[in-house]
């Protein structure tokens, strides 16, 4: 080997084992999560890295049964599902006048979505708006609130995205006497998959992984989403720590598995709100 | 104005506009007034104004001073050591490890991890690596670094930099994403040309990547601040403030707050931190336009 190539090896190796170590950093919590939910309690309560002597999957079944985790799943599936599906449909079409009228109203209107994704929300008079209408409490009043909190920025990268979708698609089609419906559902629509990616992406994981709103708007816990029953069993439970490894792990496995299956979209997704296109 | 401006209808902004409008701005503009008031759940008193009262309260107060003051440490912790940690790693990460962009990629997975799973589960798994008998000074016990043992989250003078260690573990690897999305972004040639001409590879980091990569360390310290400021999650779930209030923000003194039934005072304590995020992110968002119309 000449020097040059040694001395490139040799880099690449050190190079190598220094993220194998910080990979190890990412990745000790999630093992021992994982590994405490298959011991037995006494084990789950020690501090240590041991493999269970021996494998308790029926920690699981206890968790589904006595937390009440399909419940919290069935209610995060129905909270996320229904937001993500409301804020694309909104902030879609609105995107669509903001982005192609020419108007220094649009733009107005524009900057006044824009500023939502700085202030944070004001919990306690939207509960109170919530009661006049009489949701306070149910699924509708999370399901809105995400939607109006998530319609900021998604407008803000729906107009963008437009933006750059030539307008002579839409006159074209006009010429041909196609109404607005049909323009943006037939032609503009179909154009728009890689942001409807994005924003489904983005809204998914900060639903999902969210406590503030089921904390102040959703007080009956046959409500509460995964992350926040987690939080509940926890708090019950915390001399069970093999149960609650488990539930740790199964609020996180829908998540992960999404991630690893759809990576590509997930980075881009993420990437994409931040980065310039 | 072009001709076929009016084929577009307002209507169609209609129903976003009056969910925006019912459920964001009108609390926040109720909110903005009632931080005015010394409105009281439960309280015979009946709602008053009481102009800048509650903004005194919250600025003479020795437990909310100290609130905000944690919250300035822990964001100033978060925003150098996520973005320091997430650079790092990035530009290890655009360099070509082996043969083939395999190793690359596995490595870039493992990273993000952390970042999609929920806070909540994280930080009640950190409760156990962070206890006094916990994984993280048994394992400094093991290497014979035991003096370094520290009671992370009970002990009040270091417990918010032990919140925001979890927080940085969290979140480096979305920070190094969104600068590999940066770096890749750079043509090749402008590297090839500072080889050619004899830079070294600190010669071209500081020349070359790091003043292209403007942009993408503008944005990533938007988002670290704005993360930091609106903490929550972390801390409710670590240490919900503790031990006693050491590691009280602001977002968890307006949770405790909302709890006591002072309405008034705990929007007032929103208010001052949508000032804050304000005052520190709308010149940073300047800049950021300015650099894209540059581009």
């Amino acid at each position: 080997m000449s020097p040059v190539l040694a001395r490139r090896f040799a880099v690449r190796s050190v190079t190598i084992l220094v993220l194998l170590l910080v990979a190890t950093v990412f990745i000790i919590p999630l093992f021992y999560m994982v590994l405490g939910s298959f011991k037995n309690p006494l084990e789950a309560s020690a501090f240590n890295m041991a493999l269970p002597k021996q494998w308790h999957a029926a920690n699981y079944s206890a968790v589904i049964r006595e937390g009440s985790l399909g419940r919290a799943f069935i209610n995060s599936c129905l909270i996320t599902a229904l937001s993500c599906g409301l804020t694309v449909f909104l902030c879609s079409i609105a995107s669509f006048i903001l982005a192609r009228k020419g108007s220094r109203s649009a733009e107005l209107l524009y900057y006044f979505f824009f500023l939502g994704s700085l202030a944070p929300m004001q919990v306690i008079p939207t509960i109170q708006i919530l009661k006049v209408v009489n949701l306070y409490g149910t699924y509708a009043s999370a399901i809105l609130v995400y939607a109006a909190l998530n319609l900021s920025f998604g407008c803000f990268l729906y107009t963008g995205y437009i933006k750059g979708v030539p307008r002579a698609l839409d006159e074209a089609a006009m010429i041909e006497g196609a109404s607005l419906f049909r323009i943006f559902f037939r032609i503009l629509f179909p154009l728009l998959t890689p942001v409807n990616v994005t924003v489904s992406i983005l809204i998914f994981l900060s639903t999902w992984n969210d406590i503030n709103i089921p904390i102040y708007f959703l007080p009956t816990p046959a409500k509460w989403t995964m992350p926040l029953s987690v939080y509940g069993f926890f708090g019950r439970y915390s001399s069970d720590w093999n149960l609650v490894f488990a539930d740790l792990t199964l609020t996180a496995i829908p998540v992960v598995v999404l991630y690893l299956a759809a990576q590509k979209y997930f980075v881009s997704g993420l990437t994409s709100g931040a980065v310039k296109q | 104005m072009r001709a076929t401006d009016r084929q577009y209808t307002y209507y169609w902004i209609l129903p976003a506009f009056v969910l925006y409008a019912v459920l964001f701005v009108a609390p926040l503009v109720i909110g903005l007034y009632s931080s005015l008031t010394n409105w009281t759940m439960g309280s015979r008193m009946p709602t008053r104004f009481i102009g800048l009262g509650n903004f005194e309260f919250i600025f003479s107060d020795s437990e909310l001073l100290h609130a905000i003051g944690d919250t300035f440490v822990y964001t100033i912790v978060v925003v150098i050591f996520k973005n320091l940690f997430g650079l790092i790693l990035a530009l290890i990460l655009s360099t070509r490890l082996s043969g083939q962009m395999r190793v690359n990629n596995v490595f870039r997975t493992i990273f993000f991890v952390p970042a999609v799973i929920s806070t909540v589960v994280l930080g009640v798994v950190f409760t156990r690596i962070l206890h006094p008998l916990g994984l993280l000074n048994e394992f400094l016990k093991s290497i014979g670094l035991g003096f370094m043992a520290q009671n992370w989250l009970v002990n009040p003078r270091i417990v918010m930099l032990s919140i925001a260690g979890v927080s940085v573990w969290q979140w480096t690897g979305y920070h190094m994403t969104i600068y590999l999305a940066g770096i890749q972004s750079i043509p090749q040639d402008y590297f090839e040309a500072a080889v050619i001409d004899g830079a070294g590879v600190f010669q071209r980091l500081r020349k070359v990547t790091i003043p292209l990569l403007a942009a993408s360390i503008n944005i990533n310290l938007i988002l670290a601040l704005i993360g930091g400021l609106r903490g929550f999650s972390e801390v409710y779930v670590l240490t919900n403030g503790g031990p006693g209030t050491a590691s009280q923000v602001l977002t968890t003194e307006v949770l405790s707050k909302f709890a006591q039934g002072r309405w008034g005072l705990g929007t007032a304590l929103n208010t001052v931190l949508l000032v804050l995020v304000a005052l520190i992110c709308i010149p940073l968002l300047r800049q950021l336009r300015k650099q894209e119309i540059e581009e």
